[in-house]
């Protein structure tokens, strides 16, 4: 996903089935090259919906590089957002993955585990760079059952928690006192639901996998191979969603908003807190000047001490002809370099070892943009990536409309949290 | 070449290039969209072959039943008006009066904008803040959350597909009306007969074979309905998946990087075999009122 | 012939403007709202028809974001590739099944029938391996492929050529005029108003396709309109007045189109391609 990890809301034409996979590699079959060579011939390099922000960034990107190493050539593609999987389905299934790719790791999790992509932590050429990127970042590159990375870590992002000022002071709540737990949270929530001159929902969304990793649920077991969230404390969180719910705390469109359209309920002022990145921040200045001016922010609530964190990697494929050249060029593109000058343009960070410590990321320059900044620098340590990566879509839908059985009262929270796991572990075994 | 041989051969040389490409880009692919159905196949491994599992596993799948009512209900519900109104529509526009041309054309638009657009602008215009809730509340009603309940989404999106499809029908009537003897219309005027009698007893009769192509067109279009739906439904098919229908379950389930391919590919097997079924059934219940 | 009494008339004319207000109103308020200032709310309510003060600032922000003119330009060489293929592949196969007796004539026919009940989403990948497998993946050839000749246009074409009277081909038959001379000469000009059907058929679904040119385009500078109006969803998707410039991009061509060849395509419509 682009900067702002969502999912599609409106989505074109029949994404529908990839019924007839052409199953496994092509036929090219075999493929790869050495990756100890030197770094030389055509390669393709492919972003996931950058293009229309950072053009000149890319462009500037493989100028360089092309320069540094004048025996490659780079193709720079980008795809948009939506059914960026089924591009990557049919590119893996056809044999024309690109040999350097945007993945995030529940994506390179099925395409490493067909055998798709280079095992940076076996391969010497890419691993002798392992040192270069944070421990936390590589970690979150390393995929459960596959013994390595498989990505060189990108860019990471992490966000604050937005409140509307004006809802709370209507709520009569301290503007200036935001909620730093869940008991806060849900405490503040009753005051909005509550408010007079009309009720304020404070949050646009049911409860997704990160929500119930930061409430401090164990999400799956040791090896990632069952899903544990359905116990007593996964249970305890949806019940509080579900008197939230009921009180009129939740959005109505929440059982179907989707992460863009949440942030457009709180753009319009009809939740009073959000989720977000230091990137909405224009977005806010530029088409809710009145929201802007009354915007708080703060930490999301947490129970862990561990705020949640999205990785972004570039893998290289198995299969690529010019194997070293795609590993100078991922390595290039996410050297510390690079990835701070990209860092500076958007609000994501960097995932280079050091990088956090330089004043940008430190020291609050005044600015709305610098404070989220900071604040969300600050959060990475120790931040995790706590969707599993070995949770396939079909399974966050399943978990999805399962809570939005419980909190429509068709099940209890703890009936429809125990099917939703059920299902999941159905697929996993199957898959 | 013999004169004979050439005439032998020159209607295949004109069905090849068709021919071609229904075979190479329709129906081979299907073929093996039926031999995955039998397999566990993944979107990544090819899969083993599994006989009926697939099957067997889909009578317990709780979406897949929520997902052929959904479907259903939308042949049920949106045929009789994708039907009816084209053809009422149809009737409005045939007579030759001022400005009429412009009416026509202008009734196609909804036809010739994709359905990206359509569901964008729908919902855009049935979000808690949008057009219609803005009229609703001037009237002093609402807001309606169209876009929130698993009924309201249904039939919204229902209301999206006969939207999109009244031009297009309306087309189809407006070519079978060319046909009707103008002086049928005339006779039963004279006779006294009024507006709704004539409708009946001239007009229905008269286009009644097109009424049963309509009818087989639009409810298969109905049953494979996606787009509608999935755009406004979102994804994961509206509140706790109530809004999903069958080629939507093929998506979920068949799609991405983890895809069940098989599983997705008996999905598709079910939606052809109930689609042939319900194309014969509404062609045979029109030559049944013909005979 | 009886006279229209003036109520009747009054009341089709009111019947008409409220059809009117339903099927082109939508894309009148898109229209409005895509004309908006940023300091306009698009949230009022009372709704406001009108923009404040109508800008085309959000078309050059598009235009800024995406190469909408180099995606036009890629949609409208499809599309007319499209529009050519089906009006050739399309006619042929028709004419062949309405007017030639030969072996095997309700195998063909039946074919395309079931090209038609095919799930189209459900094919999508294979479709994929056969354009790679012919080394077309990533060029606009492969996006017009498999749309080349729509199995529903085929049918439209046979029963437009069905409906000639056939005594018109008969004098030609004993004139000893081939089967290439009679289709070309005689049935061709006689189906002209399917044709604009057909053309109109196959441009609307090639110019509107996502999916398909999606999947088989890695290179942006390939991209077709409606790929490269994805573009405009995830960070731009919080301002409905982009969203609804590029949807008035996206309309307006085929509109325009639809606009100048209606009066062949209601004249085709009148020939009974279309009828049962």
């Amino acid at each position: 996903m682009p900067i702002r990890r969502s999912r599609p809301v409106a989505v074109p034409l029949l994404a529908a089935a990839l019924l007839l996979t052409a199953c496994g590699p092509g036929d090219d079959g075999g493929g790869g090259s050495s990756a100890d060579g030197k770094p030389e011939g055509r390669i393709t390099f492919q972003t996931w919906n950058l293009r229309a922000n950072f053009k000149d960034y890319f462009d500037g990107v493989v100028r360089d590089f092309e320069q540094k190493y004048p025996d490659v050539k780079v193709k720079w593609v980008d795809q948009p957002a939506e059914h960026y999987a089924e591009k990557l389905s049919a590119d893996a299934g056809g044999g024309t993955l690109p040999d350097v790719v945007n993945v995030s790791p529940d994506l390179s999790h099925p395409l490493a585990r067909a055998g798709l992509l280079m095992n940076l932590d076996k391969e010497k050429a890419a691993a002798r760079f392992k040192d270069e990127y944070t421990p936390e970042a590589w970690q979150g590159n390393v995929l459960p059952g596959l013994s390595g990375a498989y990505a060189f870590p990108w860019y990471l992002n992490t966000g604050p928690l937005f409140y509307n000022k004006a809802l709370f002071r209507k709520a009569g709540l301290d503007p200036e006192k935001p909620p730093r737990t869940y008991d806060e949270l849900f405490a503040a929530a009753g005051r909005l639901a509550g408010a007079p001159g009309g009720r304020a929902a404070t949050l646009a969304s049911a409860p997704a996998i990160e929500d119930f990793g930061r409430y401090g649920v164990r999400l799956m077991n040791d090896d990632a191979t069952k899903f544990t969230y359905n116990e007593p404390k996964g249970v305890e969180l949806l019940g509080r969603y579900k008197e939230l719910y009921d009180r009129g705390g939740l959005d109505a469109q929440a059982l179907t908003n989707t992460p863009e359209k949440a942030g457009q309920k709180f753009l319009e002022q009809k939740v009073a807190m959000n989720p977000g990145s230091a990137h909405d921040l224009e977005t806010f200045r530029k088409n809710a000047p009145g929201l802007y001016r009354d915007l708080g922010i703060t930490d999301a609530p947490n129970n862990t001490g561990k705020p949640n964190m999205y990785v972004m990697g570039l893998a290289v494929s198995e299969k690529s002809r010019h194997k070293a050249a795609a590993v100078a060029f991922a390595h290039f593109v996410t050297g510390r370099e690079r990835q701070e000058e990209f860092a500076h343009k958007v609000a994501v960070f960097p995932s280079t070892r050091g990088s956090l410590q330089d004043p940008y990321w430190t020291k609050d320059d005044g600015t709305d943009a610098g404070r989220v900044r900071v604040a969300s620098a600050r959060m990475l340590k120790g931040a995790v990536n706590y969707t599993p990566v070995v949770m396939s879509d079909e399974m966050k839908t399943v978990l999805r409309n399962e809570v939005a059985k419980a909190l429509q009262g068709k099940k209890s929270p703890r009936r429809a949290l125990d099917d939703a796991a059920a299902q999941s572990n159905a697929l996993l075994e199957r898959g | 070449m013999s004169r004979r041989t050439h005439r032998a051969l020159s209607p295949w040389l004109l069905l090849l290039p068709g021919l071609a490409v229904v075979a190479a880009f329709s129906l081979y692919p299907f073929l093996s969209t039926v031999h995955k159905a039998f397999t566990d196949a993944r979107t990544l491994t090819p899969g083993r072959w599994v006989g009926l599992e697939n099957f067997r596993a889909l009578l317990e799948d709780e979406q897949f039943w929520v997902a052929l009512r959904n479907s259903g209900l939308y042949v049920l519900l949106v045929v009789p008006f994708t039907v009816l109104l084209p053809l009422l529509l149809a009737l409005l526009v045939q007579k030759r009066l001022p400005g009429v041309a412009f009416f026509r054309s202008a009734f196609y638009t909804p036809v010739v904008a994709s359905v990206v657009v359509a569901a964008l602008i729908w919902v855009w215009m049935l979000d808690d803040r949008g057009l219609v809730n803005g009229i609703l509340g001037v009237l002093g009603a609402g807001p309606v959350h169209f876009l929130g309940d698993a009924w309201l989404l249904l039939l919204s999106a229902m209301a999206l597909t006969v939207w999109k499809g009244l031009g297009y029908y309306m087309v189809i009537y407006l070519a079978a009306l060319g046909n009707v003897p103008r002086e049928l219309h005339e006779a039963a005027a004279v006779d006294g007969a009024g507006a709704l009698r004539r409708f009946v007893s001239v007009t229905v009769p008269a286009v009644r074979s097109t009424m049963v192509l309509v009818g087989a067109l639009s409810s298969v279009a109905a049953f494979k309905v996606f787009s509608e739906v999935y755009l406004m439904a979102g994804p994961t098919g509206g509140p706790a998946g109530q809004d999903t229908t069958l080629v939507m379950l093929v998506q979920r389930t068949g799609t991405g990087l983890n895809g069940r391919v098989g599983y997705a590919s008996a999905i598709s097997l079910v939606v052809f075999v109930i689609t042939l079924l319900l194309m014969l059934l509404v062609l045979r219940a029109g030559r049944e009122e013909d005979a | 012939m009886r006279r229209t009494p003036g109520w009747e008339k009054a009341l089709r004319h009111l019947l008409m403007l409220l059809v009117l207000a339903v099927t082109v109103g939508p894309f009148l308020w898109q229209l409005s709202t895509s004309l908006k200032g940023t300091t306009e709310d698009v949230y009022t309510s009372p709704p406001r028809f009108l923009p404040a003060h109508p800008t085309t600032g959000n078309y050059a922000e598009v235009a800024d974001i995406i190469p909408v003119w180099d995606y036009a330009l890629n949609s409208l060489r499809v599309a007319v590739a499209s529009v050519l293929t089906n009006l050739a592949g399309a006619s042929m196969a028709g004419y062949a099944l309405a007017r030639l007796r030969f072996r095997g004539r309700a195998v063909a026919g039946l074919a395309f029938v079931l090209a038609l009940l095919v799930p189209l989403e459900s094919v999508i990948i294979a479709q994929f391996t056969m354009v790679r497998d012919l080394h077309l993946n990533n060029t606009l050839t492969a996006v017009v492929l498999p749309g080349s000749v729509g199995a529903l246009n085929v049918l439209l074409m046979r029963n437009a050529f069905a409906a000639v009277p056939y005594e018109v081909e008969e004098a030609a038959v004993i004139d000893g005029a081939n089967v290439w001379q009679r289709f070309t000469r005689i049935a061709l000009p006689s189906v002209r108003g399917t044709l604009a059907v057909v053309a109109i058929f196959s441009f609307m679904g090639a110019w509107d396709d996502f999916l398909w040119p999606l999947i088989v385009l890695s290179d942006s500078e390939n991209f077709t309109l409606t790929v490269g109006l994805n573009f405009l969803h995830g960070t731009f998707a919080q301002n409905p007045r982009l969203v609804a410039a590029g949807t008035v991009i996206a309309v307006a061509p085929l509109v325009v189109m639809f606009a100048c060849l209606q009066r062949y395509f209601f004249r085709g419509v009148g020939e009974g391609a279309v009828k049962g």
